[in-house]
C-alpha cells in the first residue's frame, strides 16, 4: 500500500515538472526526457511519456508481477514563455535524479519554482521598449523614429499584457495589438515631420513577432515530434498572419477616413 | 564600418529587451544579447556580400544555433535559453509588414514577390537551426567515441 502511494506521488512530481516546462515553452524533447529521468531516478523500470504542447501522458509501471500500472493525463492550456523556468526544472531534474532528494522536498522545490515572478513590470515595460525602438532603427528609422518607437512600444506590450490577463485569444491578442501600434504611429507620421509610420511599426510587430513558435516547431521536428513541430508551425505562421493583419486593417481604414490630423 | 558597429549596439539592445522579456536568468543575459548581436551582424555581413536575405538569416541562424550550442554546453544550461532570444532579431518582422503594404495597395506582384522572400527567410532561420542541430548532435557523438577510445 504504502509502495502505491509513493509510486502515485513519483508520478505527480514528473507530470509537475513537465507542465511547468511546457507552460514555460520548451521543446518536446526536452519535457519528455525531464519526466523519464525523474521516474527513472525514483526505480520506476517502466515509463512512457507521451507529450505535446496540449497535453502530457505518462504510464508508469515498476515492472514486477503484483504491480499495477498507473496513467496520468494532463491536460495543458495558457502558456506563457519563461525560460528562467525552464532553465531552473533543467536543473531540478540534474539534482534529483543525481542526489537522493525526497519526492516531497522535490514537490516544494517545484512549488517555488512555480511562484516564482517575472522581472517587474516597469523594466520588463522599458525593454519591450527599447526593443522596439531599436528594431525600428535597424529597419532604417531615423532619430525621431526611435523616439516615438520607444513610446508606442511601451504603450503597446502594456496593452498586450493587459490582454493576456484576459485570456484572449492568441489571434486576436496579435491583432489587436498590431492595431494599436499602427493607430498610434499613424497619429505620430502625420503630425511630427521626420517621423515614418512604415519602421514604427514594425519595430513594435517585432515584439509580437512568433520567435518561441518558429524556434521550438524546428526543434520538435528536429527530434522527430512531427504534430507538435506541426502544430507549432501553424502557430507561428497565423500569429504573423494576424500582426499583419491588424496592421493592414488600420491603415486601410486610416486610408478611407483620409487621416486625421492633430 | 561604423554603421555596423552602431547596428552591432542596437542589436544588442534589441536582444536585451527580449531577453527581459522571456525572464531569461539574470547570468545569462550577457551571453544571450552577444548571441543576438552576433546574429544579426552576421546577417547584415551576408547580405552585403551576398545581396540576399535569405541567406543572411540562414548563415545568421547557423551563427546563433552553434554559439547556443558552445554556451548551453559551458554554461550548463538549456540550449533553448539563448536560442530563442537570440533568433528573434533575424524573424523578417519588416517583411511581413512590407508584404502588408503591397497588398494594401493592391500591388499582387510585390506581395507575391516580399511575400514567398519573407516565407523563404523563416525556413532559412529554419533551416540553419537544422543543419546547426544535426551537426551539433554529430560533434558530440564524435566526442564520445573518441573519449570511449
Amino acid at each position: 500500500m504504502e509502495e502505491k502511494r509513493r509510486q502515485k506521488r513519483v508520478l505527480i512530481l514528473a507530470v509537475r515538472a513537465g507542465e511547468i516546462m511546457m507552460k514555460a515553452g520548451a521543446e518536446i524533447y526536452r519535457v519528455e526526457d525531464t519526466i523519464e529521468r525523474i521516474c527513472k531516478a525514483c526505480g520506476m523500470d517502466y515509463v512512457d511519456v507521451f507529450a505535446m504542447p496540449t497535453g502530457i501522458f505518462i504510464t508508469v509501471d515498476k515492472g514486477f508481477e503484483e504491480d499495477d500500472t498507473y496513467t496520468y493525463i494532463r491536460r495543458i492550456r495558457s502558456s506563457e514563455t519563461d525560460l528562467n523556468k525552464i532553465s531552473r526544472v533543467n536543473d531540478f531534474s540534474r539534482t534529483f535524479t543525481t542526489t537522493d532528494m525526497t519526492v516531497e522536498e522535490g514537490m516544494d522545490e517545484l512549488d517555488e519554482i512555480e511562484k516564482e515572478k517575472k522581472y517587474p513590470i516597469t523594466v520588463r515595460l522599458l525593454c519591450a521598449s527599447i526593443a522596439a525602438a531599436c528594431f525600428s532603427v535597424l529597419f532604417g528609422g531615423n532619430a525621431m523614429d526611435f523616439i516615438i518607437a520607444f513610446l508606442i512600444g511601451s504603450v503597446c506590450y502594456a496593452f498586450s499584457r493587459i490582454l493576456s490577463h484576459a485570456g484572449v485569444n492568441f489571434f486576436i491578442h496579435g491583432l489587436c495589438c498590431c492595431a494599436m501600434a499602427a493607430f498610434f504611429a499613424l497619429i505620430a507620421a502625420t503630425s511630427i515631420p521626420g517621423a515614418h509610420y512604415g519602421m514604427i511599426i514594425a519595430g513594435c510587430l517585432m515584439l509580437f513577432v512568433p520567435g518561441v513558435a518558429i524556434t521550438n516547431s524546428i526543434r520538435d521536428f528536429l527530434s522527430g515530434d512531427m504534430v507538435s513541430g506541426l502544430g507549432r508551425m501553424a502557430e507561428a505562421f497565423l500569429t504573423a498572419v494576424s500582426l499583419a493583419a491588424g496592421a493592414g486593417i488600420v491603415i486601410k481604414l486610416w486610408d478611407m477616413i483620409g487621416g486625421i490630423t492633430l | 564600418m561604423m554603421n555596423l558597429l552602431l547596428q552591432f549596439v542596437l542589436a544588442l539592445f534589441a536582444t536585451l529587451g527580449f531577453s527581459v522579456i522571456f525572464r531569461v536568468p539574470v547570468k545569462k543575459i550577457p551571453a544571450c544579447i552577444l548571441i543576438g548581436a552576433l546574429g544579426w551582424v552576421t546577417y547584415e555581413i551576408a547580405v552585403f556580400y551576398m545581396q540576399s536575405p535569405v541567406f543572411g538569416c540562414f548563415a545568421g541562424a547557423c551563427i546563433v544555433g552553434m554559439l547556443s550550442s558552445i554556451c548551453a554546453r559551458f554554461l550548463k544550461e538549456a540550449s533553448t535559453v539563448f536560442i530563442v532570444p537570440g533568433i528573434l532579431c533575424l524573424v523578417p518582422g519588416y517583411k511581413i509588414y512590407s508584404t502588408m503594404e503591397a497588398l494594401l495597395l493592391h500591388n499582387y506582384g510585390n506581395t507575391a514577390s516580399i511575400g514567398i522572400e519573407t516565407l523563404m527567410m523563416a525556413g532559412a532561420i529554419a533551416i540553419g537551426l537544422l543543419v546547426m542541430g544535426v551537426a551539433v548532435g554529430l560533434v558530440r557523438m564524435a566526442f564520445r567515441k573518441i573519449r570511449s577510445f
